[in-house]
């Protein structure tokens, strides 16, 4: 008898779900990699305390503590957890069929960013009290912004529809950071309205992705078949080059104005390849390739900025202690962590208190991971990026139209463009840029941009058999519009 | 565009439902594509090249990482410019080193901060331990074992591997050199206010005894915080170069002292036998022997009483004109190739960083890289191009006092840390010469020193109480120059255990300098082994 007031409430909450159309849905293999990621991120924090432990001892003089399970900053880790886990929480009760790897991914390679944020000097940067918690609170608004996403956005009208709209909201951004831009160590990357200040480019990727999703997805047909011969050579319908021309023209201007090489190499990188993604013609990308030639070229001739990066780039062992100083200092960085690292907070020896490697927490976290975690850790921290990527491919295969197949092609590529030239960067495989490493680096704009994509991409990655709705006919000024762009 | 019309445009439900119509031209690419590749829209193939061209990608990324992170990584994280090296410099006691018999050559005082710095034993090892001092950096053997002195590293590659599980991961180890503090000093003082060189090494193990380089200068006080700054202005301003490590860094023209690599290209390769002897080498004593348009002059022995010489007589007498004969007939290929072997043409596998010696410019026509054959005859008696370390010559004396091998040269025996202790155990290059050849080129040196016709060019090297075998040089450096003096050589003849080269720059032939040096030092050796 007494179970019966129970089941009536059971019942009534049953009921009341039905009607708010909640309909959890078990998610089992988020669950279950986002215990692991829990589990290692714990281990880490311990890793760090310990590691505090002995120094503080060694300091002192006195032999090594004998307990030393001891978590490095417990509250910002907890509250971190928590975050994933509400997430997790948010996307059970949504109850769709969307990708469960993502999230886990996102969390381990945000969680290892803020560990390293943990460990490093509080002052470096920060307003909120110190490095780490400034970061935490950009996680888990980060956190809150893709679960959002992935709650919520099952209609991509907004986006389909409206690329030019977007795509002059980011050449406003551009515009805006051109005038308004404040310069910081040469490049004018830093926007600020108010109190609030922050990196468009972050911004720009994501509707450069938006945009060209659209674009291409509308005009694939005829890119795919169409073509200008100029003798041998089967260039592509030269009305459909202006894009192109414009998106390597802006590139250009993003290098000459903002000093962003690294903004610049992303962009051109991520279009080359949804072009190639949405033609499949090889020519596209020998023409795109020969222009971005031409291009780096012309620049490393007429810009100091440029040609000094370069230089670094070829040897930064010629002038260690000044230009090549910051390259120099990351591939001792490397050599000291060797096959399995340092440990975490072992590393970095600091000298007068400060990390040997400046601009750490933004450009160079790859480097000092490689140092604490090793070989070892640095192909795991790659490996996630992998994984990333591999699931947005996957989404994008798996689209139900070619416009939401590119725009989670792009989405996903966009990441792992990224962290590949800031890595590739910090191991002198290609010149340095000043690009943060996407998840890791310290920095609320990319950590909510990159929120953004994996929000979309979640959002993207349902699986569902029903049609998806149809859209409204395109208006009289949009087909206009539509012509022109043709 | 004209006259085309757009499919997507006319019909834009097609976009939307994929579902229902696949347009005519698209490309068919189900047949390549991957199991997961999206079937309906037909990107699945260019999708999947991305994802390779990114999987190759980020398989670079993982190959630079390795390359910095495995292959250079002892070389970077213990080099003197690394943050870690610097801050272990700061915090930590370097440890010490010792000589072989475990007298302290360098040790720790503190200043009246209470931080540590360095203090040398004698002046006459700056050439070989150098200096460690925080502003002005490391030199010498203080420089190439920085980052086990102050910790950083271990010798052992197991506990470098294993070194972040240990509470304490500094481990300053303590040196014990090869060196003995008593022939180091006794080398300085022999070579007195000379510049030069002294190099005594065992031919058996490789083991140095002796490294000296002078001018010598106090690294005691560019080591102490309060005279470093002044110390090291004075030296890099001194015209005598007191910061060149001579024995390992110095180039010098080395004269007939390269005959010896010479007979080893000659005898090895068949170009000579030791019965060798050519007719027309009398006659051109007097006038010199004629080459392409070139005189090869020898003006040095006329006690061979016109006689055609053999191989060990040759050496005896430093006969210019049967080496010249010798090194064209043995042909440039063969002779760089045996001076590489015993070490010429790149750095020495050394302790130390040193220079390397050269046969010739390289660059030009015949084999090796030599001009002509006037260049052959006279690399082949040591001038022309040819360029040497004193180290270099004195890995050529070990080599025939090794009966033909050549053994690693080191300064350290042993490295010892809180965790134990690291041998460095004797190791050889390779087999140079045949056995056979050693010795046959040992007898020559053995006349060189001690026969009627030898003594007159190597006076003051031979002992009365042990057979010594050598060869002397005297490097002409053009009219306006005194030509270098050199001295090779080992000892005793029978059981060789010490190998020596004697360098002293512009002092004349190798008789008046560094042949005597060479005999002081052989018998202060003798004095060191027995007692």
């Amino acid at each position: 008898m007494t179970a019966a007031p129970v089941t009536a409430g059971l019942r009534a909450v049953g009921r009341e779900a039905r009607r708010l159309r909640i309909n959890p849905r078990f998610r089992g293999r988020e669950l279950g990699l986002l215990l692991v990621v829990s589990f290692a991120l714990v281990v880490g924090s311990i890793s760090l305390g310990a590691t505090r432990l002995f120094k503080e001892a060694q300091l002192a003089g006195e032999p090594p503590p004998v307990d030393l399970v001891v978590l490095a900053a417990p509250g910002i880790v907890t509250i971190y957890i928590v975050g994933l886990f509400a997430v997790h929480a948010a996307f059970v009760l949504a109850g769709r069929r969307t990708d469960q790897i993502l999230l886990p991914t996102m969390g381990l390679l945000g969680g290892i960013g803020l560990l390293l944020m943990i460990r490093l000097p509080q002052d470096l940067a920060g307003r909120l009290g110190g490095l780490a918690q400034t970061q935490l609170l950009w996680l888990v608004i980060g956190l809150t912004i893709a679960a959002a996403l992935g709650v919520a956005v099952r209609n991509d009208v907004w986006l389909r529809r409206y690329k030019y709209t977007w795509a002059a909201v980011g050449v406003a951004l551009l515009l805006a950071t051109f005038v308004f831009g404040r310069d910081i160590n040469g490049a004018r990357l830093s926007l600020t309205i108010g109190p609030f200040s922050g990196q468009p480019s972050e911004l720009l990727k994501v509707i450069l992705v938006v945009f060209l999703a659209g674009y291409l997805s509308e005009n694939r047909p005829l890119l795919q078949e169409e073509s200008t011969k100029v003798g041998p050579l089967r260039l592509p319908p030269l009305p459909y080059l202006a894009p192109m021309v414009a998106m390597w023209a802006i590139a250009l201007g993003i290098v000459i104005v903002q000093r962003d090489l690294g903004a610049a190499l992303l962009f051109f990188a991520v279009f080359l390849l949804l072009l190639y993604v949405s033609t499949a013609r090889f020519s596209f990308v020998v023409l795109g390739l020969v222009a971005f030639v031409l291009g780096a070229g012309l620049l490393y001739f007429v810009f100091e900025h440029v040609r000094t990066r370069i230089d670094i780039w070829v040897d930064p062992f010629a002038d260690p202690s000044g230009a090549g100083f910051q390259v120099v200092q990351a591939l001792h960085a490397f050599a000291r962590g060797g096959l399995i690292g340092t440990g975490l907070g072992a590393g970095l020896p600091s000298i007068a208190g400060k990390p040997p490697i400046p601009a750490l927490h933004t450009d160079f976290p790859f480097a000092a991971l490689g140092e604490e975690l090793g070989l070892v850790g640095i192909l795991a921290v790659l490996g996630l990026y992998l994984v990333l990527v591999e699931r947005g491919l996957r989404i994008a295969s798996a689209a139900q139209d070619e416009f939401r197949a590119i725009l989670a092609a792009g989405l996903s590529l966009v990441i792992g463009v990224q962290a590949f030239i800031i890595a590739a960067g910090n191991l002198k495989l290609i010149p340095l840029t000043g690009i943060t490493l996407p998840f890791v680096s310290y920095g609320g704009s990319s950590l909510l941009a990159n929120s953004v994509i994996v929000g979309l991409l979640i959002a993207l990655s349902e699986r569902t058999r029903e049609p998806l709705p149809p859209p409204r006919r395109p208006g009289r000024l949009r087909r206009l519009v539509d012509r022109g762009a043709a | 565009m004209a006259g085309h019309e757009r499919p997507g445009g006319s019909r834009p439900q097609s976009r939307f439902m994929p579902g229902s119509r696949q347009p005519a031209h698209a490309r068919p690419v189900s047949g390549s594509a991957p199991s997961w590749a999206g079937r309906r829209i037909g990107i699945g193939a260019a999708l999947g090249r991305v994802a390779m061209v990114l999987a190759l990608a980020f398989g670079s990324l993982a190959l630079g990482a390795g390359y910095w992170q495995v292959v250079e990584s002892q070389n970077l994280s213990t080099s003197g410019d690394d943050a870690a090296v610097i801050a272990a410099a700061r915090n930590v006691l370097r440890g010490e080193i010792l000589d072989r018999d475990g007298v302290r050559l360098a040790w720790n005082k503190r200043d009246k901060n209470d931080e540590p710095y360095r203090v040398y034993a004698s002046n006459s090892l700056s050439g070989v331990i150098g200096y460690a001092n925080r502003q002005f950096g490391t030199a010498g053997l203080e420089s190439a074992w920085n980052a086990q002195l102050s910790g950083v590293t271990s010798a052992d590659p197991l506990r470098e591997l294993t070194r972040k599980f240990r509470a304490d991961p500094s481990d300053p180890e303590t040196l014990r050199t090869t060196l003995a503090l008593q022939l180091q000093d006794a080398a300085a003082n022999a070579l007195g206010r000379n510049r030069g060189a002294v190099v005594m090494l065992n031919p058996r193990t490789g083991e140095v005894l002796a490294m000296v380089s002078t001018p010598t200068y106090n690294a005691s006080a560019i080591a102490n915080p309060t005279t470093s700054a002044a110390t090291f202005d004075s030296l890099k301003a001194d015209n005598r170069a007191p910061l060149l490590p001579r024995a390992t860094q110095g180039l010098y023209v080395p004269g007939s002292a390269f005959k010896i690599v010479t007979s080893m290209a000659a005898l090895s390769t068949g170009a000579i036998t030791p019965a060798t002897t050519y007719d027309d080498q009398p006659a051109a004593e007097s006038k010199g022997w004629l080459i392409d348009g070139f005189r090869v002059r020898d003006g040095h022995h006329p006690q061979t009483d016109g006689r055609a010489l053999d191989f060990r007589e040759a050496i005896e007498a430093s006969c210019n004109i049967y080496f010249a004969e010798t090194g064209v007939r043995t042909g440039s290929e063969a002779l760089t190739d045996y001076a590489n072997r015993v070490g010429f043409g790149a750095s020495l596998p050394f302790d130390l960083p040193t220079a390397a010696s050269q046969v010739t410019n390289g660059g030009g026509p015949l084999p090796g890289g030599m001009e002509d054959r006037v260049e052959l005859a006279n690399a082949a008696y040591g001038q022309a191009e040819v360029l040497v370390t004193p180290l270099q010559m004195a890995l050529i004396a070990a080599t025939i006092a090794n009966d033909g091998t050549l053994m690693k040269p080191h300064l350290v025996l042993e490295a010892t840390g809180k965790a134990g202790t690291t041998n460095v155990n004797p190791s050889a290059v390779g087999q140079v010469v045949a056995p056979g050849i050693a010795h046959e080129i040992a007898a020559a040196m053995r006349l060189a020193v001690n026969g009627q016709v030898g003594r007159f060019f190597t006076f003051g090297a031979a002992l009365k109480s042990m057979v010594v075998a050598g060869k002397s040089g005297t490097a002409e450096l053009g009219p306006n120059q005194q030509p270098h003096s050199w001295f090779i050589g080992f000892a005793p003849y029978d059981n060789p255990q010490v190998a020596i080269a004697v360098l002293v720059e512009h002092s004349g032939g190798g008789d008046v300098k560094a042949s005597p040096i060479a005999g002081e030092l052989l018998r202060a050796w003798r004095a060191w082994a027995s007692g």
